[in-house]
Order: structure tokens, then C-alpha cells, then sequence
């Protein structure tokens, strides 16, 4: 089975990394991670632009926030969620 | 959040949407509407030829020529180069590897692609957004196919994700350092070198007097980055409708179909092409759509979305592109006879035998109404149960 690879940065602050996983992967992956988030910051690690679009969305359906959009390579984003 | 400059902010659905339908029904005006498989379809035909198996291509209209002189590849080498160039320029190319699992799905879905193109026929858009503008038949009914196969998809990829989180424990996640952000790439002067040879090939084209292969390529070019900058994914627009419960991009989809179907109704009225892109229709329609919808959901993108992805640097399109061409470029040897010919097939059918263009062109806006309304109900079933 295919694997999320995420670690914890610091306290209360987590990175999942979901380079590799083509849309609509990371879409429908935030709902269950933003609801097992108790509390905190997730950097969530994406590589097709539609996430930054759609994660959003949904991450504020959920009742979470996404602070900042930031591009860190050619076709790569950390997309900021707190709750 | 950051300052987002222009060329890396995406498109409004809204103008995709419209861009979208300007180009289809300007591309019609100039020579044909798009559709992208029958000639990848070709280009599998061309593989087996080139292998020393002898088989014809699957498309009467699209015969096996060589790729760099056929008029209907130019739209798919557009596509490319337009996308590729708009990628770059906005810094989102890379080379996207895959988990092993994600070949297998790519594989998987473009074989069921290049089924469904031929049993169809032919793919997503031409079968469904083109073939409806061009009032026929086929093109409403694809949708009774394509919604339920893309759903199937769909809750397969939802599936994988879910359970890919539910082994997540982030009580017990491993210290690490964060990714960080890497210096600036050379990827928008890349895009400006492609978009130059975009034209420079127009240009050749159009030197040898191959005016319509030049045209086509710079449709072709146009469309790349009207989806690679509005995102207008048809596949997701089928996808998400029963998956999330989120129509938004279908209902633009819809209305980028009723501007198209005006245009082409117009067009066709005044005696030009009447039956362009009116295709066979009959059960196959239903059951082609059905098969070619799982395999877009599980390739990541139909015909135009795999060659949209693989000029974005996806190597899973790559797969699904290769699986499709070679699949459907075999019809002939598995099926005995070319696509519409046969027991298969229907005849096809046109929507302005019922009452003309007005008539056909009205039927057709029925059809977007309902479709409309059937997303309405379920997105607001959707807030209900939320």
C-alpha cells in the first residue's frame, strides 16, 4: 500500500509531504488530515497545481485555515494549514 | 498570503470556460472542433505498422500518415507545446515520478481509455463537449456513461487516499527537518524558448503551404494554455459531481457547451459541414463512455488531460497516453472492421433532424438545463447532509 511520508517539525507542527501524488490525491487526503489534527500547523507538500486550489477549499469547509500558499520548486507547493 | 504575480496566477473557471468555447467554435469556423484520440489512435496504428504488425487505423477519417504531415495531430502537438510553454512560464513543470502503483492505475486506465474511444467514440471532449455543440445525439447520451465510470474512478482514488491517511498517527511521527524552498529556476526563459518554437513550426508550416497544419497548431497551442491556465479539467468535472458533491467545474463546463452549440448551430445552419462531429449513437455510446470515464479518473485526465499532464512533466500520462494510443490503435485487428462499421455501431444521428437548427439547438439547451439542475440537487444534498 502506498504511504504518506510526513514528520513532525516541532511542537504542534507537522509535514506531510505529498509530492508524487497527482490531483485529486491531495484533495481528497486533507479532509482525513486536517480531522486528525487536533490542533496546530501542517505543512502539506503538493506538486500539482490544482491542489492549491482545491485544498483550500475544502481545508475551510473543515474549519481549518490555509495561512500561506508558498511555491518551494518548478511545480511544488507547501500549502500552510492551522487549526 | 503572498503576492501572486500574473503569470503564475491561475485562470477564472469562468473565463477558461468562455475561452474555451471561442476557441472550439473558432477552430470549427477555420477547419474542425477538437478531439484529440482518434488521432493518438492513429499514432498506435502508425507503432504496430512500424513493428512489422499490419493493421489499419481505427478512424476511417484519420488514416494512418506520417505524424509530422497529419493535419488532426497538429491540434495534439499544439496542445503540447502550448501547455509545455505555459507550464514553464509559470514555473509548474517537473518531472513527476511516480509511486509504483500510480503506473499501474496509468496503465490500467489508459487501456480502458483506448477502449472506450473506439466503443464510444471517440473520447471525453470530442464525444462529449464537441459532439454536443455539433447537435448530435451521441453527445447528451455520453453523459449517462462518463458521470457513473468517472464516479467508479473516483471513489477508487478517494479510497487510496483515505486509507493512505488512516495509517497516519501524528502523535508518533518521526522528528524531521522541513523541506525548503529552492532559489529561482530558469524554468519562464525555457517557456519562452518553446512558445518561439511553437512559432517558428507555425511558421515552416505555413512557409510550405501547409496553412491548415500551421492553424491547427496554433489552435491546438491556444487550447494547451486555456487548460493549463484555467485548470478546466473535464475529467474532474465529471469526477467530483458524485465524488464530493461539487459541480462547480461541470456547471462551466455546461455553460462553455451552450456558447459552443450557438456558435456551431449557427455555423452549421448557414450550410457549413452539417454533420461534423455528428457521431454513431446507439448502446455503445452509453457503454464506451462508461469504460473510457474509469479510465480518465484512474489516468489523471481524459485524451487532452494526459497530454496536458505529460507536457506538465507527469510521467503517469506518459503510461496512460502509451496504454490508450497502443489500445484503441489494435481495433481493427481485435474488432475486424474500423470504428462505426459494423453490428457495434449506431447510425449517426443529428439533433436538427428534429425541428432544425432552432429545434436541435433548443433540445440541446434542454439537455444542459437538466444536467444544470441535476448538479443543483446534488450539491444541495450535499449541504444537507453536512
Amino acid at each position: 500500500m502506498r504511504e504518506l511520508n510526513a514528520i513532525r517539525v516541532d511542537d504542534h507542527h507537522y509535514q506531510v509531504d505529498m509530492r508524487g501524488w497527482v490531483c485529486p490525491y491531495p484533495k481528497y487526503a486533507v479532509e482525513g488530515l486536517v480531522r486528525k489534527l487536533d490542533r496546530g500547523r501542517l505543512d502539506l507538500l503538493v506538486d500539482c497545481p490544482s491542489a492549491t486550489e482545491d485544498v483550500p477549499k475544502v481545508v475551510k469547509a473543515m474549519g481549518g485555515s490555509v495561512t500561506e500558499i508558498n511555491q518551494i520548486g518548478g511545480g511544488e507547493w507547501q500549502i500552510v494549514i492551522k487549526k | 498570503m503572498n503576492q501572486v504575480p500574473f503569470r503564475k496566477r491561475a485562470w477564472p473557471l469562468w473565463v477558461g470556460a468562455i475561452a474555451l468555447a471561442a476557441a472550439n467554435v473558432g477552430m470549427f469556423a477555420f477547419m474542425r472542433a477538437i478531439g484529440v484520440f482518434p488521432q493518438m489512435s492513429m499514432w498506435g496504428a502508425q507503432v504496430y505498422n512500424l513493428l512489422g504488425v499490419k493493421v489499419d487505423a481505427p478512424f476511417t477519417i484519420y488514416p494512418l500518415t506520417p505524424l509530422l504531415l497529419d493535419v488532426h495531430s497538429m491540434i495534439n502537438f499544439g496542445i503540447v507545446l502550448g501547455v509545455a510553454a505555459a507550464a514553464l512560464l509559470s514555473e509548474e513543470f517537473k518531472l513527476r515520478k511516480e509511486h509504483w502503483t500510480g503506473y499501474v492505475a496509468a496503465l490500467a486506465g489508459g487501456v480502458l481509455m483506448g477502449f472506450g474511444t473506439v466503443i464510444m467514440p471517440p473520447c471525453n471532449v470530442g464525444g462529449f463537449y464537441s459532439a454536443t455543440m455539433a447537435l448530435s445525439l451521441s453527445g447528451p447520451l455520453t453523459v449517462l456513461g462518463l458521470l457513473p465510470g468517472a464516479y467508479l474512478g473516483g471513489l477508487l482514488m478517494k479510497w487510496q487516499a483515505e486509507r493512505a491517511v488512516a495509517v497516519l498517527d501524528f502523535n508518533s511521527m518521526p522528528k524531521g527537518e522541513p523541506v525548503r524552498a529552492r532559489s529561482s529556476s530558469a524554468q519562464p526563459l525555457i517557456g519562452a524558448a518553446v512558445s518561439l518554437l511553437l512559432l517558428a513550426a507555425a511558421g515552416f508550416y505555413a512557409s510550405c503551404g501547409l496553412t491548415k497544419h500551421a492553424g491547427l497548431l496554433l489552435f491546438g497551442a491556444a487550447f494547451g494554455v486555456i487548460f493549463q491556465r484555467s485548470r478546466l479539467c473535464f475529467t474532474s468535472a465529471f469526477r467530483e459531481i458524485l465524488v464530493s458533491g461539487n459541480g462547480t467545474v461541470m456547471k462551466w463546463v455546461l455553460v462553455s457547451t451552450a456558447l459552443g452549440t450557438v456558435g456551431f448551430a449557427l455555423l452549421k445552419a448557414s450550410g457549413y459541414q452539417p454533420m461534423h462531429f455528428v457521431l454513431p449513437v446507439g448502446m455503445h455510446t452509453v457503454a464506451g463512455a462508461f469504460v473510457f470515464g474509469i479510465g480518465m479518473s484512474l489516468a489523471g485526465g481524459c485524451g487532452i488531460g494526459v497530454l496536458w499532464r505529460s507536457a506538465e512533466g507527469y510521467t503517469r500520462a506518459w503510461v496512460a497516453l502509451l496504454a490508450g494510443m497502443m489500445t484503441a490503435g489494435s481495433w481493427v485487428l481485435i474488432y475486424g472492421k474500423h470504428v462505426g462499421e459494423g453490428w457495434l455501431y449506431g447510425k449517426p444521428v443529428s439533433l436538427a433532424n428534429y425541428g432544425g437548427y432552432i429545434g436541435g439547438t433548443a433540445i440541446v439547451f434542454l439537455f444542459l438545463a437538466a444536467f444544470y439542475g441535476f448538479i443543483l440537487f446534488v450539491e444541495a444534498r450535499k449541504r444537507e447532509r453536512a
